[in-house]
This record gives structure tokens, sequence and C-alpha cells, in this order.
């Protein structure tokens, strides 16, 4: 077993690790580079408290081996985060009480800011479906559909 | 033990090449939604792993009318450049976004019950899957693929190249029944694709998924119903076969006893939705 430098762009950063083979990304954001954000969840896929952005597309980083994305662009939510103040969609969770453990919020973030890439103005039918893989135990859902539908009108195709 | 190699092949000849030279000892894994899961938890310990996803194997296509799938097209490549309507359904149903986005359709077809959704889909539009060796190639229908529960007919230095599915050449109905609307496993999946002549039945596949040791054809109902009218007796009575032919388990998602009463419900709600369909074409 030999560690293996793997290269890739983070949030927008030419970024190098040294890892050992098959080392999920979403280890080595958290434990080697202190991206904390991407949680630790139940590691199966199941959850969506790890998603991350993959070339825009949003994927389970637990499941994606870091020599899988060498050379390629992934964003976390620290990337969407603006220097200062806060991206829209973090801002209507906060004011809406979209989260309450908060665990399951970068993940839920990640996948509606996905959404609102592709499609700016989401029906009800298509948040839900979007956040179908993203597992929150406090907020009981609704607060964090609002969240969206909030954010989604602010930014009104805007991105961010 | 952890992972001692990690070989990410960048073409289908350097792949069957290592599995010429490794054999046995290299698991295979293409979106690693089935695999990562269970190495993560350290119920898989393999020492070297194969990943598929730059082998050159994640094409959509259109070849004399059917549709290609490479082996590593994503679900979500699927569900935007499917073609057939069922297909593209049976993809959607599979999992959540992040792992249709990962999640293959080679990886699907060796999905533990009750997942495998796709191939569900596969066998009712008589899906051939294309084999490949260092060896050589052969052609194998999806329906003569599986032998038991995670087991299949592949040799060990075999990898699945791609997937040809036959445009269909009658109507179609699919429905995957969850405990919820998405991101669910299956209680019970069902695939239907009849041809009729004058109204009757001359071509009939039913596939079920989640009600035996792999994706299964119900053929004792499939055979019921050739040459006969869709009417409510006859559904009712394939639907009763086909309840009678599967072989449903028990698990968290559902008893055996219920999967059995659920594969009678839908097999007849499919082929009740084609007999509309017909009625009204």
């Amino acid at each position: 077993m030999t560690p293996t430098i793997i290269s890739f762009e983070l949030n927008g950063r030419e970024t190098h690790v040294m890892v050992m083979p098959l080392t999920p990304l979403q280890r080595v954001l958290r434990e080697q580079l202190g991206f904390m954000a991407t949680k630790t969840g139940c590691r199966q896929g199941g959850c969506g408290s790890c998603t991350v952005h993959v070339d825009g597309e949003p994927m389970a980083s637990c499941l994606m081996p870091i020599e899988d994305v060498a050379g390629r662009k992934v964003t976390t939510l620290e990337g969407i985060t603006p220097a200062t103040g806060l991206h829209p969609l973090q801002e209507a969770f906060f004011q809406n009480f979209a989260t309450q453990c908060g665990y399951c919020t970068p993940g839920m973030i990640m996948t509606a800011k996905a959404l609102l890439d592709r499609n700016p103005h989401p029906d009800r039918q298509a948040i839900i479906e979007a956040l179908s893989g993203n597992i929150c135990r406090c907020t009981g859902y609704e607060p964090i559909i609002q969240a969206v539908e909030i954010a989604a009108d602010r930014m009104d195709g805007q991105g961010g | 033990m952890a992972v001692q190699n990690y070989f990410l092949p960048q073409s289908v000849d350097e792949a069957v090449e290592l599995l010429a030279a490794h054999g046995d000892s290299l698991l295979v894994m293409a979106g690693g939604t089935l695999t990562m899961p269970l190495i993560n938890d350290g119920i898989s310990a393999p020492e070297k792993v194969m990943g598929l996803r730059q082998a050159g194997l994640n094409y959509t296509g259109m070849a004399n009318g059917s549709v290609i799938l490479g082996a590593t097209a994503t679900l979500s490549q699927v569900i935007e450049h499917g073609h057939i309507p069922m297909l593209r359904q049976a993809a959607s149903s599979a999992a959540s976004w992040t792992i249709r986005n990962m999640g293959t359709v080679g990886g699907n077809l060796f999905a533990p019950p009750p997942a495998g959704d796709l191939a569900v889909a596969l066998l009712a539009l008589d899906a051939e899957l294309n084999l490949h060796s260092a060896r050589g190639s052969r052609s194998v229908p999806l329906a003569d693929f599986y032998k038991g529960f995670m087991s299949t007919v592949m040799a060990k230095d075999e990898l699945l190249l791609e997937i040809e599915v036959p445009a269909p050449l009658g109507r179609t109905a699919y429905v995957k029944y969850g405990r919820k609307h998405s991101h669910t496993p299956s209680v019970v999946t069902v695939a239907a694709h009849l041809v009729l002549d004058d109204g009757l039945v001359t071509k009939a596949r039913i596939a079920l998924g989640a009600v035996g040791p792999h994706p299964l054809r119900a053929q004792a109902a499939e055979s019921y119903l050739q040459g006969k009218t869709l009417s409510e007796s006859h559904i009712a009575s394939a639907a009763s076969i086909a309840s009678e032919e599967c072989e449903p388990f028990t698990d968290a998602i559902a008893s055996e006893w219920y999967r059995r009463r659920m594969v009678k419900v839908y097999v007849a709600r499919m082929l009740q939705q084609i007999a509309a369909e017909e009625a009204s074409s």
C-alpha cells in the first residue's frame, strides 16, 4: 500500500493531497483539509449530509474515492459561502428556522444549490423530489422546503 | 486490512487486462454506490479494487433502433438520454438524485434485491448484455444472466461492457411500489411490456423486482396471457399466477406475505393500464 498524491480543484483552488488508496473524498475534506461543513453521516450514501458538487453535479462524497476526482472540480459549502455574509440559501435557511441541530444543513444547501442552478424557479414538488435524498431528523422538512422557495424567489435566477 | 491497490484503468483493454491478471482477487466497482458503503463499514475488505469511472464506458447512444447504454453510464444519464420512456421511469425511481449521479446502469444489474430497479425494466424490454474479456466478446440476454442471489453467468475474467435495449414493440407500464414516494427501497417493482394485435396478446413480458433472489420474469403469467384478450378476468388470473410463481422474501421493508399480495395488485394495475391505453387508441 503506497500513498499517492492526488490533485484536484477544491472551491476554485488547486489542491494536492497525499492519500491512501480508495480514501473517500468526504474523509479527505474533513480529516486532511479541515473543511468541516461536509458531514460524516451514514457513510452509505443514504443520508445526504456529505453532499458536495463534483463538476457541478451533487454527489455523495462518502462514496467517492478521492482518486476518482483527480483533475475535477469539487465544491463544498465553504465554496459557496461569500467572504462576508451568507449565500441567499444560507440566509433563507437561517431566517426560516430551517436548521435545528444543523447537521443536515450543508448537504441540504448543496443539493438545493444544484437544483437552483438547473431550475431557478422549481415548484414545490421539484424541491421535495430533489431533496428526497437528504435526511433531516429535526425539522419535519417543511421549513427547509419553504427556505428553498424563499431563496429561489430572492435569487430570481441570478445564481449566487 | 485496508485496500492495498486501487486501479483506475483508462480503457476497456486495460480493464480486461487487469481482470485477467488479478482474476477473482480484484473487486470491480463502477459508481461505488453499492461497494463503497460495504468498504466504509468494514463489511467488505478487498485488497484490490478496480474502478471503472475512467474506462470510457459512460456513454449512451442509439444503434439500429436500439438504445445503447455503456456499462458505466449513470442513472442520471439514462434519465436524460434513455429515449425509451420506461427506461427513464425506472432510472428515475432509483435512489436519490446524488446517488443517481453516481450509480451506473451496469452496477445496478448487480444490486442485491430489493435494490436493482433498472433490471426489471430491462428484462421487460428484452435487453441484451455485451460481456467482454481478454478472450473475446459475447452477447447474453438479460433473461439468461442471473443464476441466483448475487450470482450471474459472467466468468471471472469478464466485464460487462454495454447494454442494448431494443425499442419496445408494444405498450409498456412500470411501477416501483415503495414505502415513500422517492428515495425508497422497493416493496415490489413491476415492468410490463405487451404487444397486442386486434385485441389479442401476441407477446407478453412481465418482469418483477424485489420478489426473488434477483430481478425475474413471471414466465407462467406471460405464457398464460399469450393469445388472450386483456379482459378483467384474464388480467386477474395473470396477476394471480405472477404472485404464485415469484419468490418474495421478508426484510425490513416488507414481509414475504405482503410482497406476494402486492405483486398481485400491481401486476393487475399495470395490465389494466395497458388495456386502458389500448382501448382508448
